[in-house]
Formats: C-alpha cells, structure tokens, sequence
C-alpha cells in the first residue's frame, strides 16, 4: 500500500459486506413470505423486510463506495488522504445512524417512528427506497458532504486523473440528486417524478460513472494497459451513459398521469441504455485480452470480467426487455421489474464494490493477492453467487412473464393475489436460488480466513508497493 | 514488410468479420450477415480472417438454429394460447441470445489483436 490513509477503506469494507450479509438473511426472509405470507408474522411484516432489505442494499453500496474512493484516490492523486479523522469519524456516524435507522424500522412501528423522528417538521417518509426518517437522511447528507469534501481536497490538491474526475462527477452527482428526496410534493405524479430524480438518476445516471471509474482503476492495476487507452474507452462510456439515462428518466413516466411525450422519449432514449454496458463489457474483454502482466490476484480480475458481463446482462438486457412503452404497458410494476432490478444491482454494482474489494483487501493486509486457496473459495463465492443470481433473475422473470399473461393480458383477467398463487412455484425455486447465494455469500467471508502460501507476480520483482 | 501489411490487412479484415457477426446478432440482422459472407469469399485458408469469417458464420448459423427453431419448437408443443409457452420461450429467448452476443463480443475482441477465439 502506497499511502497509510488508504487503510481507512479497509474498516469501510468490513461494514460493507456486514451490512450485505443482513440484506440477503432479509431477502431469504423475504422469499419465504411470498409463500408463507405470516412466516415471522408480527415480529417481522413483509412491509418491513422488504425495506429493510432494500435500505441495507443502498446502505451497503454507499459504503462500499465511499470505501472505495479512500482506497483509490489517495493512490491516484498521489498523496495522503486530505484527513483521514474526518474520514473516520464520518465511518462511525454513519454506522450508527444506519445502525439505528434500521433498528428502527424492526422495532417501532413505521408511523410510530415518523412520529419519534419528528417527520411532520420536514415530511420525507414513506417513499420505496427512501423510507429512511428525515432526520436519517440530513445525517446522510451530513456524512456526503464531508465524505465529498475530504476526497474533492485531495483530489483537487494532488494528481488529477480521469478516473478521479469521473469518480468525483459521479459522487457529487450522488449527493446532489439525494437532495430531491426532501422534496416531497402533495401532487402524487409529481411526487414520482421527484423520487424518480433520485432512485433513476442514481442508479442509471451517476453511480454508472462510479462504477466505471471503479472497474477502469481495477483494471489498469490487474492488466498493466496503458492509462490512456482506458482513459478513452471510460470518456465514450460515461458519455454514453449520461447521454442515454438522463431522458431515460422518461421510461418510469409511462402510465402515471405523466404527458404522452414521455413515452417516445422514455422509449427511444432507454432502449439506448444497454449502449454503456455494451462497450464496458466489450472494454473490460479488450484490456484483460490485451494484459501485459499476469497479475497474481486472479480472482479480482474475474470480479472484474463478471461486472462487465453481469451488468450488461441485468441493466443492459433485462431493462430493454421492458423498457419500450408498447411492452412496459403491460409489465408496469410486474414481478419482471422485480427480475430487472436484482441483477442489474448485482451486476452493476455489487459486483464492482465486491472486485474492488477484492483487489485492494490483501493490499491493505500487506500482500499483493490473497492465497491461492483462498482465491479458489473467493471464485467459488463469486460462481455460486452469480449463478443463483441468473436463476434467480430467470424465476423471477418466469414468474413475471406468466403474471402479465394472467393478470393483464388474458382476456378473462386474474385478480392479483390469485395470480399470486398461479406463480407459486416461480417464488419457490427463487426462494431455493437464494439460499445457495446465501452460501455464496458465506464462502465469500470465509475466503478471507482461509491460509496458505502467499502469490506472488509471475516472472517479475515488482513490489506490493509497486504494483499497488 | 509486405508479411506487416498483409498481417494488418488480415486483422482488419478478421476484425470486420467479426463484428459483422455482432451486428448480425444485435441491431442489424440479415444485411451483417450478407457483409460477413462477402468477408468469407475474400479470405484464403488457414489465415486469421478466414478463421474469424468461418467463426462468425458458425455462430451465427448455430444462434438462428438454437433461438429460433427451438423457440418455434416451443410454440408449436406448448401451444401458441398457452401462458407457458411463452414463459419458456421469452425467458430462454433472452438468456441464449445474450451468451450469443456476449460470446460474438469475445471474439471481436481476439480478431482486434489478430488472435484466434483460444490461444
């Protein structure tokens, strides 16, 4: 490791994949209720699994970014991190905020805890993915600002690079477009478009450009191509994922009371979408091919090649399937969003959190690679995990399709929870594909323990410090 | 230097291929695959555009067998009213043309540096 404030990004992943942990035992939870609607009932209602599942995910990721950013900025901009206290202070802020948020939600009822947290001064509750009480959300606004703060510093007083000017768009882009969920109009259509400028704008807009700055920095590391040629191939994808996902906005505008318009430019812009990931996989295949080192860490190059294709697969492919108004017209809201939205998030970005962890963490443990046994248990976790996230994206979709048929399209319509039974089995072999990712998931941390003799650069000398 | 500029015109001409292939397999069908067999009349044997030209028509002709004759399989057994059928058939639709495409995307990577699919 080249620079000591670096290490800050270690206690940041250790949270990370804690909170990930929690999020899958939720989405285990969570299977099951769909098939046993009262398992767990009234400890834990589906209401609040289903938010506590999907409040750790974005939780989880904002740290695993933030973890991220520590580790990779002070090495490209060539310096100590501009201060590394607040860093830390800024860790345990938001872990116990996060911490009690989500207590919170296990513990009092949802009201209950709008009342507590006073959400009547500055109503921003009750929103899919932003259920976190105002108060909550100043505090991550709070944590943003210094976070954005100490990185811009060190950034902007050390090397500047394109990897960390993209970063550092995509990451103010992340704090800006949070600053929409204190909007919260009484005008339910304009309540959507605003909670849209976030959830959209975040995930298919700047944390694109967080991801590609990620997967550009790990794979310069692992592969020795030259800088410049993944400077370009990373200046063509943000612009294609700019270009594409901000009018892309208009594919979630179809059907609630929003203009006719939306649908032309929704379409037409979105099925531009796969474009970005298109070219990232089509980069992270040309670089890997084109390697001049053979890096000991094999396992993080394959996170690497699999955030590539992963996230073509889930944002790219998955998305387009539903994203044309003629089709979405049927699929809105269907158990096919629901396929879309699981492996895009892994493939977009658990992936990429998990390959630059799984790049920087035996650096921060004082060696160039993990060993070569806990490297097989890692790729072990990474083909369990993706595997049953295919299948789990397959039953979901298999489910959603047979949903619309049903429920929208037949001409004697279902109503909704009897489809719900029709698609019993589709819940069950999901339910089945997550508990194998669950074991994934538990190689993954094990990996970690696993000892053995240490890997070293093939036919080289080169250093830890040198390489890192 | 005659061996340097026949080399690069093979890789070009690989490389042309195999992205004919893509297209052929993404947003321009039939037209790519026209291109991608004029590519094949102009290649000699045993040279790395022949190879590419070769792979690109047998990807091609093997992802229209797999996707549509079993798809159209899939229809004709399950029955084309049946909400079945197309849960089978829109779901294995999607997932083998992406290997597809993500399989021609690997090969135009190769043809770029002149390389075979596995070397």
């Amino acid at each position: 490791m080249k620079y000591e404030s670096q290490s800050i990004a270690k206690l940041y992943f250790i949270a990370a994949i804690g909170l990930f942990v929690g999020q899958i035992l939720f989405g285990v939870i969570l299977g099951l209720q769909y098939v046993i609607g009262d398992f767990l009932f009234p400890e834990i209602p589906f209401n609040v699994a289903r938010m506590v599942h999907t409040n750790l995910l974005i939780v989880w990721l904002l740290f695993g970014f933030m973890g991220a950013a520590y580790f990779l900025v002070p090495e490209e901009s060539e310096r100590e991190l501009y201060a590394p206290w607040l860093a830390k202070l800024m860790f345990w802020i938001f872990l116990v905020a996060g911490a009690l948020t989500i207590l919170g939600y296990l513990l009092v009822p949802y009201a209950t805890l709008a009342e507590i947290t006073m959400n009547d001064l500055l109503p921003t509750m009750g929103r899919e993915f932003l259920e976190q009480p105002t108060i909550t959300k100043i505090g991550i606004v709070v944590v943003l600002l210094a976070f954005i703060f100490n990185i811009g510093m060190t950034i902007l007083t050390g090397r500047k690079t394109v990897i960390t000017l993209v970063l550092l768009t995509g990451l103010v882009g992340l704090a800006v477009f949070f600053l929409f969920s204190f909007y919260n109009p009484h005008n339910l259509v304009l309540d959507k478009y605003f909670w849209w400028f976030v959830v959209h704008l975040w995930v298919e807009g700047v944390w694109e450009l967080i991801m590609a700055s990620l997967l550009a920095y790990v794979l310069i590391k692992v592969t020795g191509v030259d800088r410049e040629v993944i400077e370009k191939w990373l200046y063509i994808i943000i612009a294609m994922a700019l270009i594409s996902g901000i009018i892309g906005t208009g594919h979630h505008f179809f059907w609630i009371g929003a203009p006719d318009y939306w649908q032309w430019l929704g379409s037409v812009f979105s099925a531009l979408e796969p474009i970005p990931f298109f070219m990232m996989t089509l980069f992270a295949f040309n670089v890997v091919n084109k390697r001049r080192r053979d890096h000991p860490n094999k396992a993080a190059t394959l996170w690497a090649l699999g955030t590539a294709v992963m996230a073509f697969l889930g944002a790219g492919v998955w998305g387009f399937l539903h994203t044309l108004a003629p089709v979405n017209f049927y699929t809105h809201g269907t158990q096919i969003t629901a396929a879309h939205g699981h492996m895009a998030f892994y493939g977009a970005y658990v992936m990429v959190v998990l390959t630059i962890i799984s790049y920087s963490m035996p650096i921060m443990r004082g060696r160039e690679a993990a060993n070569a046994r806990a490297q097989v248990v890692e790729m072990w976790s990474f083909w369990l995990m993706t595997v049953s996230m295919v299948f789990i994206t397959l039953f979901l979709t298999g489910a959603g399709i047979l949903q619309v048929y049903l429920q929208r399209y037949s001409e004697d319509p279902m109503s909704f929870m009897a489809t719900q039974e029709k698609v019993e089995i589709f819940y069950w072999m999901r339910e089945g594909a997550g508990l194998i990712f669950l074991i994934g998931l538990i190689l993954y941390i094990i990996s970690f323990f696993v000892k053995g003799e240490d890997v070293k650069m093939l036919g080289s000398s080169v250093s830890i410090e040198e390489t890192s | 230097m005659k061996s340097v500029k026949t080399d690069e015109l093979q890789i070009k001409r690989a490389s042309d291929a195999a992205l004919a292939s893509l297209l052929n397999l993404t947003i321009l069908p039939v037209i790519s695959f026209i291109a991608l067999l004029l590519i094949h009349r102009k290649t000699q044997a045993d040279t790395i555009d022949h190879y590419h030209a070769v792979l690109g028509v047998k990807i091609n002709v093997i992802a229209a067998v797999v996707l549509f004759l079993v798809s159209a399989l899939m229809i004709l057994l399950g029955g084309f009213d049946s909400p079945w059928t197309w849960v089978y058939v829109i779901s294995y639709f999607t997932i083998v043309h992406t290997i597809f495409i993500v399989f021609a995307l690997w090969a135009l990577v190769r043809a770029w540096s002149g390389d075979r699919l596995w070397s």
